[in-house]
């Protein structure tokens, strides 16, 4: 096994095969409306023209595949610690990365990469919102040697020194990917569970916007409106009709069920999480394998999700987000854990904090907010409704009890949301409970907190309430409305931790 | 809990961030902002100016439309003024603080171990004006990032040197 990362060494050499798909779909992508148009005259053009343009094309793609095959050269330099990317024909482009900055290294395998058996390795630092170093073309072995030398590099710098002991410690390394048993396997079973109570809304929408959409072509196709035809209710008497809104609904709602189920099983098939020196392992996938590596102390925001049904299933949902570059696609960077159930959780959360992280003193958000958050939600929609509501009527007469249900929907929700909104701080952690029916916790450090803002209105100042919002390199967490006094003083303890201690926030 | 008791007995002794005194920006930094709004005006006026000689529909409604600006002039110059106002920074031995908003009053405070970089910006017209910008960058992303306008060249130079400092000391 060529696990000797010191010299330049190419990718697979498959990675060509795999460089010449990713470069044709570049062009395809780059070239479709040309493309389209040609397939719509297909027959008025040349065949033999187009034959020889495409071999000529495929050749170009091939050549270049080829020359950017033997260009791309990968390193890592244990004198420096960097690991070093070089690649491009002209342009040639060297990439440095320092090790220690190194976040999070993924093992990615997509369908062509899956056909020829090579993996796709991304190494992502904090500095920059894309990925940093990607090598295409991999072999297994190879990729999990590298990831295993690019992440414990930062440690085992005295090691390298001795090349002997290096290697001997390599092996060891290697052994224990291999033996490490998964101490975590997310059951078949728990995915159905998640599967089935989660993301309800989101789907709902999605779905809803599919069916308006088939109605609308149908419309235009038929030029019948199905919605508003008249016969439907001469089929179907008035007795009738109650019954079948309500099997519609039924349905709609299996599907937005049957939808997230399948959604579910394939990102999330073999889950499975390993501990390896300290960090964790997950790789998951039915159809895309991925692998990621979580490192504890780069962890920012934990969050950990569950609503009615999966407490009672006892499966919950957790994300983890490490530190970016605080751009927009913070997003993609959280790690989802879909399925654990409490004690998993447990074992997940004292991985990551050495502890479990307990409930401190509880601080409110004052009634306004909730005032505040129907004020926007209900009073501003009705306000928009009273203006518009003559020329609705005539098309719709039952507008108004259509309205009184989305009052009462939106009100529930608001008062829930305002009935889960807690912040809990303790000494070492703080955790912000929130949601109206998926309830979420989100849990940070104080020490992983970068920068604090507190803000108040000019009319709160008598009653005393006011804001906080705690900047991470993962991301924000407000906290609305709460006890000012009590939140300054938090402020000011927080601070005090930070500006004493030197602690590692990434 | 009894740990958590002795804590709060700290927190009230701790250094407050409430009642930090506040330095204001420099006077001829309203200049500033007074030169780009009316700058930014101007171009708006001369271009709704163009709309109205090129469309004689819109010649009846030239009355009304110059009300609207003129009430949106007035709004964005008071509000500008009262954002003016209350834009404060102030510079602990531990952190740097400011203070902004218009109806709100946000205080945002960094740490200095946490500042990722500090950078210098002068502006064109706050060139004329010998003034400066200090952008103070952190980790925390966009929202937790801090900008200092209407420092005094000399006065920015020196916070930038003594933020440095204090970086430096922290690496």
């Amino acid at each position: 096994m060529g696990s000797d990362f010191n010299q330049p060494q190419r990718q697979s050499i498959v990675g060509i095969l795999v460089m010449f798909v990713y470069s044709l779909q570049g062009y395809a992508k780059a070239l479709w409306p040309i493309l389209v148009i040609w397939i719509f005259k297909f027959d008025q053009i040349n065949k033999f023209y187009l034959l020889i343009g495409i071999i000529v094309v495929f050749t170009i793609v091939g050549i270049v595949s080829y020359l950017r095959y033997l260009n791309f050269t990968f390193y890592i330099d244990h004198k420096n610690g960097e690991f070093i990317i070089t690649e491009g024909i002209f342009n040639k482009t060297k990439t440095t990365i320092q090790l220690y900055k190194i976040q999070q290294v993924n093992i990615n395998q997509s369908l062509i990469q899956r056909l020829v058996g090579v993996y796709e390795l991304a190494v992502d630092t904090a500095g920059s919102n894309k990925k940093e170093g990607d090598i295409r073309a991999i072999s297994h072995e190879l990729a999990l040697d590298l990831k295993v030398r690019l992440l414990e590099n930062e440690n085992k710098k005295n090691v390298n020194n001795d090349d002997s002991i290096s290697t001997s410690d390599e092996i060891s390394i290697e052994k224990t990917i291999d033996s490490e048993a998964p101490f975590i396997k997310i059951s078949f079973l728990s995915l159905l569970k998640i599967g089935i109570t989660s993301n309800y809304v989101k789907s709902f929408f999605v779905l809803l916007a599919f069916f308006i959409t088939l109605f609308d072509h149908i419309k235009q196709i038929t030029g019948r409106d199905i919605l508003h035809d008249e016969n439907i209710e001469d089929y179907v008497d008035k007795s009738q009709i109650a019954t079948t809104f309500l099997m519609l609904f039924v349905i709609f709602f299996l599907a937005v069920i049957i939808i997230n189920l399948v959604k579910t099983i394939f990102t999330y098939f073999d889950y499975k999480i390993a501990r390896q020196k300290g960090s964790l392992l997950l790789s998951y996938g039915l159809l895309n394998a991925k692998s990621t590596i979580i490192k504890p102390e780069k962890v920012q925001i934990t969050s950990i999700t569950q609503n009615y049904f999966q407490k009672k299933m006892n499966v919950l949902h957790l994300k983890i987000k490490q530190a970016t570059g605080g751009e927009k696609e913070d997003h993609k960077l959280a790690i989802e854990i879909p399925g654990c159930d409490k004690l998993e959780k447990d074992s997940i959360l004292k991985l990551l904090f050495q502890k479990i992280p307990e409930k401190g003193v509880m601080l409110k958000p004052n009634f306004r907010k909730l005032g505040f958050s129907v004020f926007l939600t209900i009073g501003l929609p009705l306000l928009g409704f009273y203006f518009v509501r003559d020329l609705i009527i005539e098309e719709l007469p039952t507008i108004d009890y259509f309205v009184l249900l989305f009052v009462l929907f939106i009100g529930i929700i608001q008062f829930f949301a305002f009935k889960n909104t807690r912040l809990y701080i303790n000494d070492d952690f703080l955790i912000l409970q929130s949601g109206a029916w998926d309830v979420t916790n989100k849990i940070i450090l104080p020490s992983k907190i970068q920068a604090i803002t507190t803000s108040q209105l000019f009319w709160h100042k008598n009653i005393n309430i006011g804001s906080l919002t705690l900047h991470t390199a993962g991301g924000n967490i407000s906290f609305q409305l709460g006890n000012f006094t009590a939140i300054k003083q938090y402020v000011n303890l927080w601070l005090y931790e930070m500006e004493t201690s030197d602690s590692n926030w990434m | 809990m009894e740990d958590f008791m002795n804590e709060t007995i700290d927190t009230t002794q701790l250094p407050k961030f409430e009642d930090v005194v506040f330095s204001i920006l420099h006077p001829n930094y309203w200049k500033v902002t007074l030169i780009s709004l009316a700058v930014f005006f101007l171009v708006l006026a001369i271009g709704v100016g163009l709309v109205f000689y090129f469309n004689e529909d819109l010649y009846p409604f030239i009355y009304q439309l110059s009300i609207v600006f003129a009430v949106l002039l007035l709004l964005v110059f008071y509000f500008s003024w009262i954002s003016f106002k209350k834009k404060g920074f102030a510079f602990r031995t531990h952190d740097v603080l400011f203070r902004h908003g218009i109806i709100a009053t946000n205080t945002l405070v960094i740490p200095y171990n946490r500042v990722q970089h500090v950078a210098l910006h002068e502006g064109f017209v706050s060139r004329f004006f010998g003034l400066a910008k200090i952008q103070i960058f952190t980790a925390g992303g966009n929202s937790s990032d801090i900008e200092i306008p209407g420092i005094a060249k000399e006065e920015a130079e020196n916070i930038k040197q003594l933020l440095m400092g204090k970086i430096q000391k922290q690496l």
